[in-house]
């Protein structure tokens, strides 16, 4: 059984700045590291390898030549192989334009039982690959699962809703998005992380996928960004020194009536 | 150059100065001020003082002096010997000495310095360099700064500053103060190291300016401190030879040092530090390794091997005993979200935690001399945790810090039953070769005795901390004679009885262990010629004799 688990590279934006006069993130300094989401996807492809010996996870990701390492974390963690697709005139691709260049990418590998996506990416956080994905490919989709269990040709999900968890299934070949799963995140051995760099990493380009250059990059999105910019910050508020009470009191009364709430 | 004149500032009104007055005040809305990390308890204090520049921290030097109170000097508190905790007199908080004031590239030493005021905690320091951007310091530079500022940013280079004594809250004045060190310090060494220039006040409210490299000691270790009413005062510096192992006890003495070495170090006991120079290290891929082992012979060994292997130089080796990781696992059982890790395996005897060179983009790593060493200790990389990206460098460092806060949260809660308790938490250090001996001398005298106790800390520099936790008072008393047992081992080895925490005033008693009462007197006359009436930091590290009030005697 061939579980393919699709991933992306992302800035650790907790460090991300915005500069308010470009629109641009700011990523001095930033590192780049596999998106959580995708690791959970990881996680549960390792859950259901842990239990059924025949599984094969096949990890793959759309990015720069860089994005290799996001690979290698998935490398490292368990999976069997992975698959990078790199090419310059993926640029700029959005969401349905990256979603196509999978599923295009995904029909060259000789058959996937399940495709497992993260919810979405921290960077983007626009959740709509995984869905056009499976739509893409014509087959059913779970999104938000936190558990998989193999039951033959059917996969039973355990997935969060507004209102807590639900248990559905479907039949395979299907594609699962996953929402945040193990409180703690996998720490490999030395070991692993050597045994890594032995693995395979297949490396594509546009030119290995049935898809005309239009379809391909800014040239084949749909959307376009036009615009990136952070939240209004709020004015901070003001502080008194609390060294002196009744100087800061008598402050406080002060602004009170000055602002007519009292 | 062995002569250095002070520098005048200018003086604020002291009446200006924020300052919280009365120790029932002070109690009641600024208790974190009268304690650190030692959880030492205070002796009062009449003032508190928040000042914002040198011209104030003058002004409450001079009237400090005028009313022969002391002052105790408050960094960021996370000391663990009680040397910011207030003996009477004032306390001096520097939390407003919060600045980055300077970048520049020296082209001498081909490397970027930064010069930031001495409440900048180690871990806002290596933030800004880390993102190549310093709060405010832009509004504050001069043309020339901001030039260098922008070089910097255009380096390409990864740059950090590397002292690391694990608690990175600290300051950089405390660290200076304290000649800080911790893991990293066997690649690194300890603060000193990285420290270019000072800017040091002492109790006349005059500034002494010491860049490393300008003034040196005399071949029969003299000094001479020049004021600005052009008054002489020589130091005659202490005789002693200074151990072979990393050392924070007692002032740094040596023919022919750098002046700035005695302040580094020193505690506190002459001035207190306003800015500070240090020097910035290029960033290196490495790959932090937490290795299980079957015992902690087999430890020793692997540390022994991995310290013999010439081709690497770890960062750190850090050790835990089969105490040490047994607390962590019933912690995690407890509090899952307080570590950030796998369950520790149930069958680990000792762990080594340890750093190495590694490149996370290179196809083809070599370490099967790594793999055939661990073996060869009866461990597996198998059974080893390891990462290198950013976030898991980060993670292993909580991992790290987790058992002592772990070890003082237990003193803490047994504290509300004994409130005379403490921790007994060594910080000896002996030379290379001692490490087995030592480690067998600890373990013969803890076996049987009926102490809890966990073993953690720095064994590259042969530096573990024995940390013993006492259940009541009569586990005190046998855990002080215990310690001091093994202070005179280490002695006796050539090592220190303090290695990186400092005396302050927890480890005074063990001083006359590594010093003669000669040496003593030595360090005294230092401390004398440099703030004559005892003002400074009353208690830590040498018992003077004033008729200064809150001097402690």
């Amino acid at each position: 059984m061939r579980v393919l688990v699709c991933v992306k590279q992302v800035p650790e934006v907790t460090n991300v700045q915005v500069n308010p006069e470009t629109g641009t993130l700011n990523r001095d300094g930033v590192a780049s590291i596999l998106n959580p989401f995708c690791e959970y996807a990881m996680d549960l492809a390792l859950d259901l390898k842990a239990t059924n010996e025949d599984v094969e996870i096949v990890v793959l990701t759309m990015g720069p030549p860089q994005a290799r390492m996001a690979l290698m974390r998935c490398l490292e963690m368990g999976a069997d192989r992975a698959i990078l697709v790199t090419d310059r005139k993926f640029a700029g691709a959005d969401t349905w334009a990256t979603a196509l260049t999978i599923a295009k990418m995904v029909e060259k590998l000789d058959g996937v039982d399940l495709v497992l996506v993260g919810k979405h990416a921290i960077d983007g956080d626009t959740a709509q690959v995984g869905p056009m994905l499976a739509e893409i490919m014509n087959i059913p989709q779970i999104t938000y699962a936190v558990g998989l269990e193999l039951d033959g040709r059917r996969i039973r999900v355990r997935r969060e809703n507004e209102g807590g968890y639900e248990t559905v299934q479907m039949r395979l070949p299907g594609l699962v998005s996953v929402n945040k799963g193990a409180a703690t995140r996998k720490v490999c051995s030395f070991q692993e992380i050597l045994e890594a760099r032995g693995k395979e990493i297949l490396t594509m380009t546009g030119d290995d996928l049935d898809l005309d250059d239009s379809e391909l990059g800014l040239q084949g999105s749909l959307t376009q960004v036009v615009k990136v910019f952070p939240p209004t910050v709020k004015e901070p508020g003001r502080v008194l020194d609390g060294g002196n009470a009744p100087m800061a009191a008598k402050e406080v009364a002060a602004l009170l009536h000055e602002k007519h709430f009292v | 150059m062995h002569e250095i004149t002070c520098q005048k500032v200018p003086e604020a009104a002291f009446d200006s100065v924020r300052r919280v007055e009365g120790l029932e005040e002070i109690i009641a809305n600024y208790a974190p001020y009268l304690a650190d990390e030692s959880r030492l308890p205070h002796q009062g204090a009449d003032f508190l003082f928040f000042p914002n520049n040198e011209a104030e921290l003058a002004a409450i030097m001079r009237e400090m002096g005028k009313r022969g109170l002391t002052v105790t000097t408050a960094g960021a508190r996370t000391g663990l010997v009680g040397g910011s905790v207030p003996a009477g007199g004032a306390v001096v908080a520097m939390d407003r000495f919060d600045k980055t004031l300077g970048i520049r590239f020296d082209e001498e030493s081909g490397e970027w310095r930064v010069l930031a005021e001495a409440a900048v905690t180690l871990r806002d320091l290596n933030d800004w360099t880390n993102k190549k951007s310093f709060p405010g310091l832009t509004s504050r530079a001069d043309e020339a700064t901001l030039a260098q500022f922008e070089k910097f940013k255009e380096d390409p280079g990864s740059y950090f500053y590397p002292p690391d004594p694990t608690e990175m809250s600290a300051s950089l004045g405390g660290t200076v103060a304290t000649n800080a060190s911790g893991a990293a310090s066997y690649k690194y060494k300890a603060t000193r190291n990285w420290i270019r220039r000072l800017r040091v006040m002492l109790a006349s409210g005059e500034v002494l300016d010491i860049p490393r490299g300008k003034y040196f000691a005399t071949d029969d270790l003299t000094f001479t401190v020049i004021d600005t009413a052009g008054n002489r005062t020589q130091l005659k510096l202490p005789t002693y030879i200074m151990p072979e192992t990393k050392n924070t006890a007692g002032l740094f003495a040596a023919p022919g040092m750098d002046m700035i070495d005695l302040f580094i170090g020193s505690e506190g006991l002459f001035g207190v530090i306003t800015e500070i120079e240090v020097a910035l290290a290029q960033q290196h891929e490495s790959v932090s390794v937490v290795q299980f082992l079957p015992s902690d012979e087999a430890a020793l060994d692997f540390v022994i091997a991995l310290r013999e292997e010439a081709a690497i130089r770890p960062e750190f080796i850090e050790f835990y005993d089969v105490n040490a990781l047994k607390l962590l696992r019933d912690r995690q059982v407890e509090t899952p979200s307080f570590i950030d890790m796998p369950p520790i395996p149930e069958d680990a005897g000792a762990a080594i935690f340890y750093d190495i060179a590694f490149t996370g983009a290179d196809p083809k790593p070599d370490y099967a001399w790594l793999r055939e060493m661990t073996e060869r200790c009866g461990a597996s990389l198998d059974n080893s945790w390891a990462g290198y990206e950013r976030r898991d460098l980060a993670r292993f460092r909580h991992f790290r810090h987790a058992l002592p806060e772990t070890v003082n949260g237990i003193i803490g809660e047994r504290k509300k039953t004994y409130p005379g308790l403490h921790k007994l938490g060594t910080d000896l250090a002996v030379p290379d070769g001692c490490l087995k001996d030592i480690w067998h001398f600890y373990r013969s005298k803890l076996d049987g005795a009926g102490l809890e106790y966990v073993v953690f800390g720095h064994i590259a520099n042969n530096h573990v901390h024995i940390n013993l936790l006492p259940r009541d008072m009569d586990d005190l008393a046998k855990g002080l004679a215990m310690y001091v047992e093994f202070a005179k081992k280490a002695i006796e080895m050539h090592g220190t009885v303090s290695a990186e925490h400092g005396i302050g005033k927890m480890k005074k008693k063990f001083l006359p262990v590594m010093f003669t009462p000669q040496h003593l007197e030595e360090m005294k006359a230092v401390k004398l010629a440099l703030d004559p009436a005892a003002m400074f930091n009353p208690g830590d590290i040498l018992d003077m004799e004033t008729n200064r009030e809150g001097a402690a005697q």
